[in-house]
């Protein structure tokens, strides 16, 4: 006999536990299916779970923004749920975006005026005085150590930054996720774990229920693509949904280092979370007092796109699986010594390697599809984990809203922030809109 | 004081190490410095410090891409870099006889150091032939070094946690054991300054040496597949902690 769910949400990460948590806040009875043992265990658990606000588009602040309010109010937002792992910790550390020629800085604070985000501007002296290992000259353009010129004497200084006191990073995305799931099942959701879709049935133009790999088939009015860097394998399984996207997903290889700080910079307690367009790096503290290093995907860095399956399997070979290569640990190493001279580089590299669910202009798909009751949180392209829970409020009502008899091709839904007085028109993540050129086309979305 | 340090261009032992046939690994994947030459290197470093005059010469037998390895310990203190290239794959005898004849056309050595195994073949051999061919005390594992007098108080760790400590007349070669330092990494500005500093690349053909008696070849090599059977250890915490307890016991044997 096949069982029978009103959604069934494919993906158990950081987005896909959070619409299940809303859902059946809503009264809808939930399963999410992962091919993984636990919740938050693929791409989630490799986030840097940074929590800021910059965003290329006034839409991408104002999410941030509004998914900030969340963290900080986490347990309330978990309805007071107990989870054995423990709860996952939001981390303030404030956070600084250098303003340089890597990052529209003008557009962003733009954005933070019209939003009303809190921040600061910051001469060169504010920042030294806060960052005291930090050398301010500038850099621009980014380049790799096969260039010469990457080791060229730097002459100018940067301008400054913008500070935002509001910013910093969770300590344990894959344990955020976890939450978010134990919230969601003592509101009726059902998970289940190592059981991979691969088959998304559908009957007289509608979406009718999935089929795993042992040939158990469920069926559910309401099936939710949030699968991450294998979201494009899964739309590619629904009748037409694929063919109905403009905005396309793919899995891009990336990697993270992880680097000791200095011996006299306790950057685990003092540091900030730092964004720096000038030398294409990103920076968070991590236990053990490291610099976590994230690459901004400077034009000059090669882009891996891989398939999800190869590369979790370590497959591929050096460059495309699973394993740091060395040439960008020293470039994304090198960068940020350039940063803070004082950095020391072990020869051996040391971090994560994941993949992004990267969409064509790095802003993700919202929405529904072409096949009636098939629904996608996709093309999150390393960015979204800090909206985690507002974009599963967000799905949540777009789903009611559609199932409700909303086209929302033809006159969008408008989601009202709970926290900040505002109101997204989610057309704005449309999977048939144009590529936005208002986009970094990077990590910072 | 000249002081040699021997250095190898291992693979990373995180890389994913695939078979190409039965003798030979897919070289594509990182190679950087063997860990424990960085304990080498960052020791001659410490004695620059200690004794100013001093030159750190590091020397590498190893293909082209071996001179990566030499960058790295230029970028950690040494002041130049010798590059002894050849494609082949050799064993500790040969590779002794070449780093020997590359520091005799080099100059003299008062201290060679080196790590106190390789991590890829684990030999354990190179210092002490090079010892033997220079008619030079060694010892390995040191986890101590003081010069004082022309002579080198070496503390060494033994099996069972026992340390023992030697003293050798210098010129002398010692095996650096992790216990002997931190190793110091460079910052950017060391890397900077290291891109200055030379690298002499000398074919082993040039190096005219002899071959050994005898040889040690690799016939074959099988990659070692550990089969994991996970299973799921339910029950309250204290029930789970008795059932690792119970395995570590009786499955894995390495609990009495």
């Amino acid at each position: 006999m096949t069982k029978k769910y009103d959604a069934i949400i494919i993906g158990a990460g950081v987005i896909g536990s959070p619409i299940a948590y809303e859902l059946c806040k809503m009264g809808y009875k939930t399963l999410n299916v992962d091919k993984l043992p636990d919740a938050g265990e693929g791409s989630t658990a490799g986030s840097c779970a940074i929590v800021r606000a910059h965003y290329s588009t006034e839409d991408g602040v104002a999410l941030a923004y509004e998914g900030f309010k969340y963290w900080l109010d986490w347990e309330n937002y978990l309805d007071n749920v107990t989870d054995e792992k423990g709860l996952a910790k939001y981390m303030n550390t404030g956070s600084i975006l250098i303003k340089s020629d890597g990052h529209d800085w003008r557009k962003v604070k733009k954005h933070y005026d019209a939003v009303g985000v809190k921040y600061e501007e910051w001469d060169l002296d504010t920042i030294k005085k806060h960052v005291p290992p930090i050398d301010l000259h500038k850099h621009w353009p980014v380049r790799r150590p096969e260039d010469p010129s990457f080791f060229d004497e730097p002459t100018e200084m940067l301008e400054g930054a913008i500070f935002c006191p509001e910013g910093g990073y969770v300590n344990d995305p894959a344990l955020s996720a976890h939450n978010i799931m134990r919230a969601a099942e003592a509101k009726g959701g059902e998970f289940m774990f190592n059981a991979e879709v691969v088959d998304i049935r559908s009957e007289n133009g509608r979406v009718k229920g999935i089929t795993l790999k042992d040939g158990t088939q469920i069926d559910a009015d309401i099936v939710v693509n949030v699968g991450g860097p294998h979201s494009f394998k899964i739309n590619q399984m629904a009748e037409g949904v694929w063919e109905g996207c403009n905005i396309k997903t793919k899995s891009l290889r990336h990697e993270v280092m992880y680097c000791p700080s200095p011996e006299d910079y306790d950057y685990l307690n003092d540091g900030y979370h730092m964004s720096d367009g000038d030398i294409g790096c990103y920076v968070r503290p991590e236990v053990g007092n490291m610099f976590l290093i994230g690459s901004e995907d400077p034009e000059c860095d090669p882009q891996e796109w891989v398939d999800p399956d190869q590369f979790y399997a370590g497959k591929g070979g050096p460059g495309r699986d699973n394993v740091l290569t060395d040439a960008q640990w020293k470039a994304q190493c090198y960068r940020l010594g350039k940063r803070i001279p004082s950095l020391k580089v072990p020869n051996q590299p040391k971090g994560v390697v994941d993949l992004y669910d990267c969409s064509d202009d790095w802003i993700p798909v919202y929405d529904k599809s072409d096949l009636p009751g098939f629904y996608m949180a996709i093309g999150t392209s390393g960015n979204q984990y800090k909206n985690a829970p507002v974009v599963g409020r967000m799905m949540a009502e777009l789903i009611d809203a559609c199932e409700k008899g909303l086209d929302h091709d033809k006159e969008p839904f408008h989601y009202e922030f709970k926290y900040t007085t505002r109101t997204l028109n989610v057309g704005f993540f449309s999977r048939k809109r144009e590529i936005n050129y208002d986009s970094s086309f990077s990590v910072n979305g | 004081m000249q002081i040699y340090v021997c250095v190898k261009h291992v693979p990373d032992s995180a890389a994913n190490i695939h078979m190409i046939d039965n003798r030979n690994i897919d070289d594509s994947v990182p190679f950087l410095m063997n860990p424990y030459d960085e304990h080498a290197v960052t020791e001659a470093a410490a004695l620059k410090k200690q004794i100013p005059d001093s030159e750190i010469i590091a020397v590498c037998l190893g293909k082209k891409d071996a001179e990566s390895t030499l960058r790295s310990a230029l970028a950690m203190g040494a002041d130049r870099g010798v590059l002894v290239e050849t494609d082949d794959m050799c064993d500790s005898m040969t590779t002794a006889r070449v780093l020997h004849a590359a520091i005799i056309r080099d100059g003299g050595a008062d201290i060679i150091l080196t790590g106190k195994e390789s991590i890829d073949s684990e030999g354990m051999q190179t210092q002490f032939r090079i010892g033997a061919l220079f008619d030079f005390p060694v010892v390995t594992n040191a986890a101590s070094l003081e010069i004082t007098n022309g002579k080198a108080r070496v503390g060494c760790e033994l099996a069972g946690g026992r340390t023992r400590t030697y003293e050798l007349t210098l010129p002398c070669v010692i095996g650096a054991g992790r216990g002997l330092n931190t190793p110091i990494y460079p910052t950017f500005p060391d890397v900077v300054k290291s891109r200055k500093k030379p690298i002499e690349t000398v074919a082993r053909s040039q190096l005219n040496v002899s071959d050994a008696p005898g040889s040690a070849k690799i016939i074959s090599m099988t990659p070692l597949v550990q089969k994991r059977n996970p299973r799921k250890i339910i029950g309250t915490p204290a029930e789970q902690a008795a059932e690792i307890i119970r395995i570590l016991r009786q499955e894995a044997k390495v609990l009495s």
